[in-house]
């Protein structure tokens, strides 16, 4: 399977920028607009989140985060709470703690305060193609991890197509895959039907406890 | 013998928000001075000095105004906010800083020489000790910024190696004065201690309430459940008032009670030279040492280049109020001794603890800080009869 194509022209992203009020931004605003991105401000007021997730849409928008804010990354310790979007974050205290905060998040890239005009192109691109790489990759692993539970019902398919056939377990394999194939869906999926259809049907090695 | 004369910065905010610390910070830079000039050093510094008022935008003007002066050397800032606004000017415009403050450490730049204690000269030394002395369950109550943030950490992972769990961790606006309800939740969790990050204003409201809502419980709160810190000074003390001063601990490279002629005499001097305060501050002495080793530096170097009196800082040393001070070469940060005391009935501290002798600066904590963050302990389940 191939990567997820470079992303290197950005025009067209809004760019959502949350930092303390206080934040000298103008340089990072200008370079992103030079970048073709539009930027909008998000101010931080009381408690976080304070960026709603729903409305992001991963080809149209990047988070920039200042993580001198107090609690970046709270709340975000599963995958599904971290932004669906690219965020880069911005490094001025460089402790443990504040880079933690950027990592819940789901930084993938991190841009040095004051900011210097010549590394956010490189930032950009760094966090952009790095966050699709990375999605990617969990797809990838969400995929395999439901494949693997569906292995169990093509072990029970291999023995019970052993048993009405037969057959020895490649032969049987073979079938499976064979008739899969035609059906048009994944071995595991095609199994599990064949499983759910019976599933009174009785496992050959209880069948064979239950004769002797 | 001809003394050559060097102009210098001071960039402190003496009004302001943390303008009490800051005055004793001044106070320490400008006794130095004036030791300096009357001394036989061979140099005299001409101090210009410079009040930001504690806004962000005051230093930066601040900095730009006295480097613009031609000055190559400023003793300055006490929040790490102002600091890391203004380093890259000082990097553009090749100067150097004396930051005299203790600090969370996680920075070096070869643009300042940092006199205050790092984060393995107060916050490590102070788990060690709570944890050999007072038990193994904190509750964390600070200040909504970086200071708290990371010395609540540093907190966490070492009672976590140690079997030990911090109870919960609460973390309130700068200026906030209404405790009652955490107050209430420590009570309930009874921890081994409180560690407090809270500043200014909000730690001395929170020292008096939190002893007023023991007292009321029959509680002895020094004893049983003790409010440890690492940024407690003399002067703050003072401004919690006579019925919530005592039994408090605080990790420190300086107290101004420590023992010795050296110290007596600077306590004294500093005493005659500011009778009206504020009293003296372990970031007081910080300046105080911050001026003489960068008199010294330039002594040595001969010349205000900054290349110059960076090697020459680094091969001197000084007797400070807290015993000898040198600088490591490597990080720029300065080799103290970390202390532990016990705030007693008159606004001062009783030693309770000290390193036997200077501790090297590790604001990495490269070599206290486990390479893996450890586990917490998650809050067992009580067993309900």
């Amino acid at each position: 399977m191939t990567g997820p194509r470079l992303v290197q022209n950005f025009s067209g992203t809004q760019a959502l920028l949350v930092v303390a009020p206080t934040a000298a931004t103008d340089v990072l605003a200008a370079t992103l607009m030079k970048l073709g991105l539009t930027v909008a401000t998000v101010l931080p007021a009381g408690e976080p989140p304070w960026l709603d997730l729903a409305i992001l849409e991963p080809e149209r928008h990047l988070v920039i985060v200042d993580g001198d804010l107090p609690m970046p990354g709270v709340g975000a310790s599963a995958v599904g709470d971290l932004p669906p979007v690219p965020v880069l974050g911005l490094v001025g205290v460089e402790a443990p703690s504040r880079l933690k905060g950027l990592l819940q998040l789901g930084a993938t890239g991190l841009l040095r305060k004051p900011i210097h005009g010549a590394s956010v192109y490189a930032a950009l691109f760094l966090a952009v193609n790095e966050h699709n790489r990375r999605r990617l990759l969990e797809e990838r692993l969400a995929r395999h991890e439901e494949r693997r539970r569906g292995r169990r019902f093509v072990v029970k398919a291999i023995l019970r197509v052993m048993h009405e056939h037969g057959l020895d377990d490649d032969a049987a394999f073979e079938l499976l895959r064979r008739d899969s194939m035609r059906a048009r869906r994944p071995l595991e999926e095609h199994c599990e039907a064949l499983v759910r259809a019976r599933p009174d049907h009785r496992a050959a090695p209880e069948r064979r406890r239950a004769q002797t | 013998m001809d003394q050559r004369r060097h102009r210098i910065g001071i960039l402190l905010s003496s009004t302001g928000p943390y303008g009490l610390v800051a005055r004793s910070m001044l106070n320490g830079a400008l006794l130095a001075v004036e030791e300096v000039n009357a001394g036989p050093g061979g140099v005299a510094l001409d101090a210009t000095v410079v009040d930001p008022e504690g806004a962000i935008a005051g230093y930066v003007a601040g900095a730009e105004a006295l480097l613009g002066s031609g000055i190559r050397h400023v003793v300055g800032c006490y929040t790490s906010s102002s600091r890391k606004e203004i380093i890259p000017i000082f990097e553009k415009r090749d100067a150097l800083l004396w930051y005299p403050s203790h600090y969370e450490g996680f920075e070096t730049s070869a643009n300042v020489v940092y006199t205050g204690a790092s984060p393995n000269q107060h916050i490590v030394p102070l788990v060690q000790h709570l944890l050999a002395c007072r038990g193994t369950t904190a509750y964390c109550v600070g200040a909504n910024y970086i200071w708290a943030w990371e010395n609540n950490r540093i907190l966490r992972e070492a009672l976590a190696l140690a079997g030990g769990r911090v109870a919960a961790e609460r973390y309130f606006p700068v200026g906030e004065t209404e405790f009652d309800q955490v107050i209430a939740a420590i009570l309930a969790a009874r921890p081994d201690f409180v560690f407090s990050t809270l500043i200014g204003v909000s730690a001395y409201q929170f020292f008096r309430d939190f002893r007023r809502a023991c007292l009321a419980r029959g509680i002895d709160q020094p004893a049983r459940m003790p409010i440890a810190s690492c940024s407690l000074s003399e002067p703050e003390l003072e401004a919690i008032g006579p019925d919530a001063v005592d039994g408090h601990l605080s990790s420190s490279v300086y107290f101004s009670s420590l023992a010795g002629a050296r110290n007596r005499a600077f306590t004294a001097a500093y005493g005659a030279r500011f009778p009206a305060g504020p009293t003296l501050s372990a970031d007081a002495e910080a300046s105080y040492i911050a001026v003489h080793l960068l008199a010294a530096a330039l002594a040595r170097a001969g010349t205000e280049d900054v290349g110059a009196v960076r090697s020459s800082a680094c091969a001197v040393a000084f007797d400070a109020p807290q015993g000898p001070v040198r600088l490591d070469e490597a990080t720029l940060h300065a080799c103290l001794t970390p202390r532990i005391g016990v705030s007693t009935r008159a606004a001062r501290f009783d030693i309770v603890a000290q390193a036997s002798e200077p501790v090297a600066p590790d604001p990495y904590l490269v070599r206290s800080a486990p390479r893996v963050v450890p586990a917490s302990r998650r809050t067992a389940l009580r067993v309900v009869p």
